[in-house]
């Protein structure tokens, strides 16, 4: 029964996908909308292939990669221990609620005009937008874990005569962890929006910086493979982390 | 410390870890510490949004955005629960829609705007779909779970007093996924006004965003400020006032 119902599941899904591309596929060949437009899948493909053989390519993965690995290696070493601190000592989380949570509600990509002036439009300022991306909802999510960590469990720890820090290290790392690995996801995706759109609002390379290139120059199915490019990446990564999350939850009951 | 000192405190420190980042802020540049021309000065910012909200500059920008903003939102918010509540009762709808959900929950949405330009033409009604785009995803999904997860109780039970699916949908099924709804439109809030701020910095004549990049290009740093502050304050409103209306409903909170 599980299996049949997953089985269909997959049929139908495929189906949809299936059904997608070929109204697209056809709907321009038809003449139905102008293909400048929309494009169309044959194209994309096509388009794909020789972007991949362009001698610049690679380059603007490699540029892409290392701002987003730089800037979100960045968030989680400073959000994760921040995270930790504002959860554990109520006074620095008082003080710092407001300014963090203003952030948090602000979106994040409004702050690039002004990173730009401080930093230029080389890669520093892609490092930056990312980190930005993605240090808050870290650093709010792993807060949320250690305050919610059950104080029995500290408590118990105490009484069996556990030092601050071997509370800390043993009963709240690990008992926090799982909402530490959600932050993370979500810091994730908007690490990598934080590097696309940073490159597509000013830069001299990457993936976004070709995203704009081929728009301005209205070349659909060159744009399209790159934005699919970025979100294959964004959707593997996150899938990733998905992954390590549940395996978190289930070793955690 | 008595009860009531311990309720201030966050109130009292909150309020003063801000005052304490303006004055320090302000007498940075004053003493000459770091260049005003990097980092603007509060003073100076609070002098340039009086003057932008006299000359009607602020509140034609503002318009200008809370109008996209309204548009792409409230439809977003009409597309998001009823695909979400259609797909949340009916599994081959879930099925045939679920990969497009994945792929826009994930793809940088943004990265689109050079074919919503292409589609649309520079200006508002790009900024509209952007946002629109943003917010649906995450209402739908969120509403689609809150419909999956309602109590199967509640509805065999309604069932079994012969309720049609008509009736199930509208007297069982919403009411009880309301409280993941309305924490979807919560979240779904955030994506939007990121989508018309992000909208406007690309492909706009008018509103915060477009102000934002404007005063950019030109340097004005303290102009730019005085808008980003705008777009903060305004961010934290719409997320204060859903939290609040989330509250409110939450005592419709069916336990399990």
């Amino acid at each position: 029964m599980e299996f049949m119902l997953s089985n269909r599941r997959i049929w139908i899904s495929t189906l949809s996908v299936v059904a997608f591309l070929g109204v697209w596929e056809i709907a321009p060949r038809a003449g139905l909308v102008d293909r400048a437009f929309t494009s169309q899948p044959s194209h994309v493909i096509a388009a794909g292939l020789e972007i991949i053989r362009t001698r610049t390519f690679l380059n603007d993965v490699y540029v892409s990669l290392l701002e987003f690995a730089i800037g979100f290696a960045l968030s989680m070493a400073i959000g994760v221990p921040m995270g930790l601190i504002l959860g554990r000592f109520p006074m620095v989380r008082y003080l710092l609620d407001p300014p963090i949570m203003a952030i948090y509600a602000t979106p994040h990509l409004a702050l690039l005009p002004i990173i730009v002036v401080w930093l230029g439009i080389g890669m520093q300022s892609k490092i930056a937008v990312a980190f930005v991306g993605g240090v808050i909802p870290i650093l709010v999510n792993t807060m949320a874990g250690v305050r919610g960590v059950e104080r029995s469990w500290i408590l118990a720890a105490r009484s069996f005569c556990a030092g601050e820090l071997e509370v800390f290290a043993k009963v709240i790392l690990p008992a926090s962890l799982p909402s530490v690995i959600l932050g993370i996801r979500l810091g994730l995706s908007r690490a990598v929006l934080g590097v696309v759109v940073g490159e597509m609002y000013q830069s001299q390379a990457g993936v976004g910086n070709e995203i704009m290139r081929y728009g301005s120059e209205f070349r659909t199915d060159y744009l399209l493979f790159e934005v699919l490019l970025v979100s294959l990446f964004g959707l593997a990564a996150t899938s990733a982390v998905r992954t390590l999350e549940e395996k978190l939850w289930t070793a955690g009951r | 410390m008595d009860s009531r000192q311990i309720k201030s405190a966050p109130l009292v420190l909150g309020i003063g870890s801000f005052a304490v980042i303006l004055l320090v802020w302000e007498s940075a540049v004053r003493l000459g510490w770091v260049n005003a021309f990097f980092v603007s000065q509060p003073s100076a910012i609070a002098a340039s949004l009086a003057h932008a909200a006299r000359d009607g500059e602020l509140w034609h920008n503002v318009s200008v955005s809370f109008r996209e903003f309204a548009i792409g939102y409230g439809l977003s918010v009409v597309v998001g629960i009823l695909g979400g509540a259609l797909a949340g009762r009916f599994r081959i709808v879930e099925y045939a829609l679920n990969p497009f959900l994945w792929f826009l929950y994930s793809a940088p949405l943004i990265a689109f705007y050079p074919i919503f330009v292409l589609w649309f033409g520079l200006g508002a009604p790009t900024v509209i779909a952007m946002t629109f785009l943003l917010s649906v995803t995450q209402i739908f999904a969120t509403t689609l779970s809150g419909v999956q997860n309602v109590n199967p109780g509640l509805i065999r039970a309604a069932r079994s007093f012969g309720a049609c699916e008509r009736d199930l949908m509208w007297k069982v099924v919403l009411p009880a996924s309301v409280p993941m709804v309305i924490a979807g439109l919560r979240l779904g809030i955030g994506r939007a006004l990121m989508g018309v701020v992000v909208g406007e910095l690309f492909g706009a004549t008018a509103g915060l965003g477009y102000s934002i990049s404007y005063y950019g290009a030109l340097l004005k740093t303290t102009d730019m400020i005085a808008s980003l502050v705008v777009v903060i304050v305004l961010g934290v409103l719409c997320t204060q006032g859903l939290s609040a209306v989330e509250a409110r409903f939450d005592s419709w909170r069916v336990g399990e």
